[in-house]
């Protein structure tokens, strides 16, 4: 219990920590959201309008007591409004984090179904003909940056066969088979890295346990291939692959920027980049704040699961 | 040999599978619904701050001024039926049209226009109109239907103010300005915050006829090469910011059609607060300097065109042969005026530009080398746009590359870039003074005789080639691409490209 209570503690600490650092810095950097707002489409606004506009939004107010504010509000679970438009962060972040979820979920769920058996067929046959053009296909996907990939698949697929739309969002409610036809593209394209570096990692792995001596005994067992693979190998090699995916699966809570950029599909990060563009304080604070505690969660949850698999870790 | 193998059941499957998802492949196109691709979010619609073209476009198509802009670029009424100034007593008289409603019934009157004005000109207003409208020393209503203005300086451009984007007439029982009560032909059906709006015809609108699409679905697609390719694939009918290097292609392709016009462009700004860009010789020095066609090459792809003068759009009485190759590249003349200012052998400097658009880049870069040609060696200074917003206002930058488009194509309307006396802005040379420049434009808008003001502007675009506020550096092609199932859409002329837009209610789709 006290374990849990340390590990809690932690996870408040270090959003409080993150929140203070991008509060601070979003406020150091030049670029003032009022001037960026009315400058907009590159018009030159009146001085007076830009004064009035920072007075109305309140940012003409010493930094601390902007901080102290935002803390208060931050005990409540309020994010606060969008200084561009005056939405609500928290219904902002409500629409879209569901969808950047969904992106990744389907990308890691394309990554998994391809990557494993691929992995596991190559290293059987290691140094085979298949082992050697997965490797290298896998060499190749993690080298080829995503906006490039994404723009030859939208050129190859919408521009030239027209078999699939260029990009864009439906919402499952609205229209499912649209929806994901409209989710496949993006999927693919985040897939794409995940799917090399779990490539990797399961044929690495595959490879270490088919050498072991428990697989040696099953197969002087007389045990079948497919049992001994079953049992033995796979279930074994995925120990390493899971931590890795559960790794690369929180990174790409903030990674997916650029697939949603060149897809238009409309998650967390494309009011990211305009909020961070625009100087939009509670939109940026609010979006990173949420990603981080996500991060944490996930991070602590599996803290809290080594704790009950090995109760060692929490005696110590 | 069995008639029906695995292969062959594996290839059926699978096109089983896909054909559907072809065929679902393209939303469902409809003649009541204009599928239109946004190149950025409109920040918000409230309706006198300027916060760019989206916001603009949307503003129009929703609200109403009190005067438009005609396929040539003409003044023509909107909610004025007659406009014009009265000569007896110098009031400018808009005269409305009494069929005019706002959304919620009723009928537009001169109060609710006197009220607007007084809203933009008060004191806590963020309006883009609110110094010229500080500048309007008396409003009369003599009727419901007429209004006079009496400015305080004679200002021959005062129509011209109505007709900006930022200038809608809207109910004086507004109460929020984030949801305004408008008189336009559309209003807003409904909307996701960064990714869709859209637009559906008022039922029995005023203008009998008008609009003639029921529907206008505005999607962001912020990449260019996406909307291109949206527009391509059949995912939209109608897409702005066409991109310089996909402009050839829809020309080429029977299913699509261009809309494009020189209107806005790039231009060179200085700081003038210390040397060496205090001295016009200097200034002078750097706009004989650059080659523009190889900025028109790199940064248009070619859909541009150099600008060696001041920004007077050609084709318009303004327009004068000679002057607008004022500013002609010619090096060795460059060099001869870095040497006359005291610089032989040039000097280090800074060069102000912005990674945002790669248009603002890819000028400086070209410029830089240019520079560097005759002496000038300046160091890029890339920074995100509002980083380079906030260095430009409080003039912390040698010289900075800028991309802008005159308010209207009078050459009043480029006041806002020439004038160096106005306040500090990003779009505006730092510090500089430039005094006969601004004392002839000042001269031209208080004059009214129409061949006046022309040898007023020549001589105004004389001195500014002496005086140099900014360098101008190429015009750049602004285009809209549509299918060809759409019709009645007209880009409108020079600095007014960028409010195009509005003509998007006269466009059917076949």
């Amino acid at each position: 219990m006290l374990y849990v209570a340390k590990r809690l503690a932690v996870s408040l600490l270090l959003i409080w920590v993150v929140a203070t650092v991008v509060f601070m810095t979003l406020h150091m950097v030049p670029g003032d959201p009022a001037e960026v707002l009315l400058s907009t489409g590159g018009t030159s606004p009146d001085p007076y309008a830009v004064a009035e506009l920072r007075e109305k939004l309140g940012l003409d107010r010493p930094l601390l007591v902007q901080y102290a504010e935002f803390l208060e509000r931050l005990t409540r679970f309020d994010l606060g409004n969008s200084l561009v438009d005056d939405y609500p962060v928290a219904e902002e972040i409500a629409l879209r984090l569901p969808r950047t979820l969904e992106l990744i979920l389907a990308g890691t769920l394309i990554a998994v179904v391809i990557a494993l058996p691929t992995a596991t067929y190559a290293a059987l046959h290691a140094g085979g003909a298949f082992d050697r053009a997965a490797s290298a296909t896998a060499a190749v996907l993690q080298a080829l940056p995503v906006f490039v990939l994404g723009t030859l698949l939208i050129l190859l697929l919408a521009q030239w066969l027209r078999w699939m739309p260029a990009g864009g969002y439906v919402p499952l409610a609205q229209d499912p088979g649209r929806h994901f036809l409209l989710l496949l593209l993006p999927a693919v394209a985040v897939a794409k890295g995940l799917a090399a570096t779990v490539f990797r990692m399961a044929r690495a792995s595959v490879l270490d346990q088919l050498s072991r001596d428990h697989v040696r005994t099953a197969r002087a067992k007389g045990l079948t291939q497919g049992r001994v693979m079953r049992r033995h190998v796979v279930r074994n090699a995925m120990i390493p692959v899971t931590t890795v995916l559960g790794l690369q699966m929180g990174t790409l809570l903030g990674g997916t920027v650029l697939v949603e950029y060149v897809f238009n599909w409309p998650g967390l990060s494309t009011p990211l980049l305009r909020a961070v563009e625009g100087r939009d304080y509670p939109m940026v604070v609010g979006i990173v704040l949420v990603v981080s505690g996500l991060f944490l969660l996930i991070n602590l949850v599996m803290d809290l699961l080594y704790a009950v698999l090995d109760p060692r870790i929490s005696r110590s | 040999m069995p008639i029906l193998t695995r292969r062959a059941a594996m290839v059926g499957a699978t096109a089983f599978g896909v054909l559907p998802v072809m065929r679902l492949a393209h939303a469902q196109q409809s003649r009541d619904v204009l599928r239109f691709g946004l190149s950025v979010w409109p920040p918000n619609l409230q309706p006198w701050q300027s916060v760019g073209q989206a916001a603009g476009m949307i503003k129009m198509l929703v609200g109403r001024r009190l005067v438009g802009f005609d396929a040539a670029g003409e003044l023509r009424p909107e909610l004025a039926r007659e406009f014009g100034r009265d000569p007896a007593d110098g009031a400018w008289v808009f005269r409305l049209d009494p069929r005019a409603t706002f959304h919620n019934g009723e009928k537009l009157t001169s109060a609710d226009v006197k009220w607007c004005i007084e809203q933009i000109a008060g004191e806590r207003s963020t309006a883009y109109y609110r110094v010229q409208m500080q500048g309007i020393a008396r409003i009369e209503t003599p009727d419901a239907h007429t209004v006079r203005l009496y400015t305080k300086e004679p200002t021959a451009t005062v129509a011209h103010w109505f007709a900006n984007y930022n200038m809608p007439i809207i109910s004086r029982a507004t109460r929020d300005m984030s949801n305004p009560i408008n008189c336009g032909p559309y209003r807003i059906a409904s909307q996701e915050r960064g990714s869709w709006i859209e637009l559906q015809a008022v039922p029995n609108y005023w203008q009998p006829g008008a609009p003639k699409t029921r529907t206008i679905r505005m999607t962001l697609v912020a990449d260019e090469s996406l909307r291109l390719a949206a527009l391509q694939s059949g995912d939209q009918d109608f897409i702005e910011f066409v991109p310089w290097t996909g402009m050839a292609a829809v020309e080429a392709d029977p299913r699509f059609k261009l809309e494009s016009t020189m209107g806005p462009f790039m231009d060179i700004l200085f700081n003038g607060t210390r040397p060496p860009f205090d001295n016009p010789l200097v200034r002078r020095a750097v706009a004989h300097a650059v080659k523009r066609d190889d900025i028109v090459r790199v940064a248009f792809s070619g859909r541009g065109k150099p600008l060696e003068g001041m920004p007077i759009v050609e084709g318009t009485p303004w327009w004068d042969a000679e002057l607008s190759r004022g500013h002609n590249y010619d090096p060795e003349r460059a060099k001869a005026l870095l040497a006359q200012a005291g610089h032989p052998n040039g000097f280090n400097t800074t060069l102000l530009t912005t990674g945002a658009f790669a248009m603002h880049k890819d000028s400086a870069e070209v410029a830089q080398q240019y520079l560097a040609a005759i002496g000038i060696q300046a160091e890029l200074r890339v920074v995100d746009w509002s980083t380079r917003t906030s260095l430009g206002i409080r003039g912390q930058y040698d010289l900075a590359v800028h991309g802008v488009s005159a308010d209207f194509n009078d050459p009043d309307g480029l006041t806002v870039v020439l004038d160096t006396s106005l306040s500090a802005a990003h779009g505006r040379s730092f510090g500089l003074r430039t005094p006969r420049t601004t004392e002839l434009l000042r001269k031209g808008r208080e004059e009214f005789d129409q061949a006046k003001r022309v040898e007023i502007y020549k001589d105004m675009q004389r001195a500014a080639l002496e005086e140099v506020p900014i360098v101008g550096l190429a015009w750049r092609e602004q285009g809209y691409a549509f299918t060809r199932r759409v019709t009645g859409f007209n880009i409108l002329p020079g600095s007014l490209a960028l409010s195009s837009g509005v003509n998007l209610e006269f466009v059917s789709l076949g």
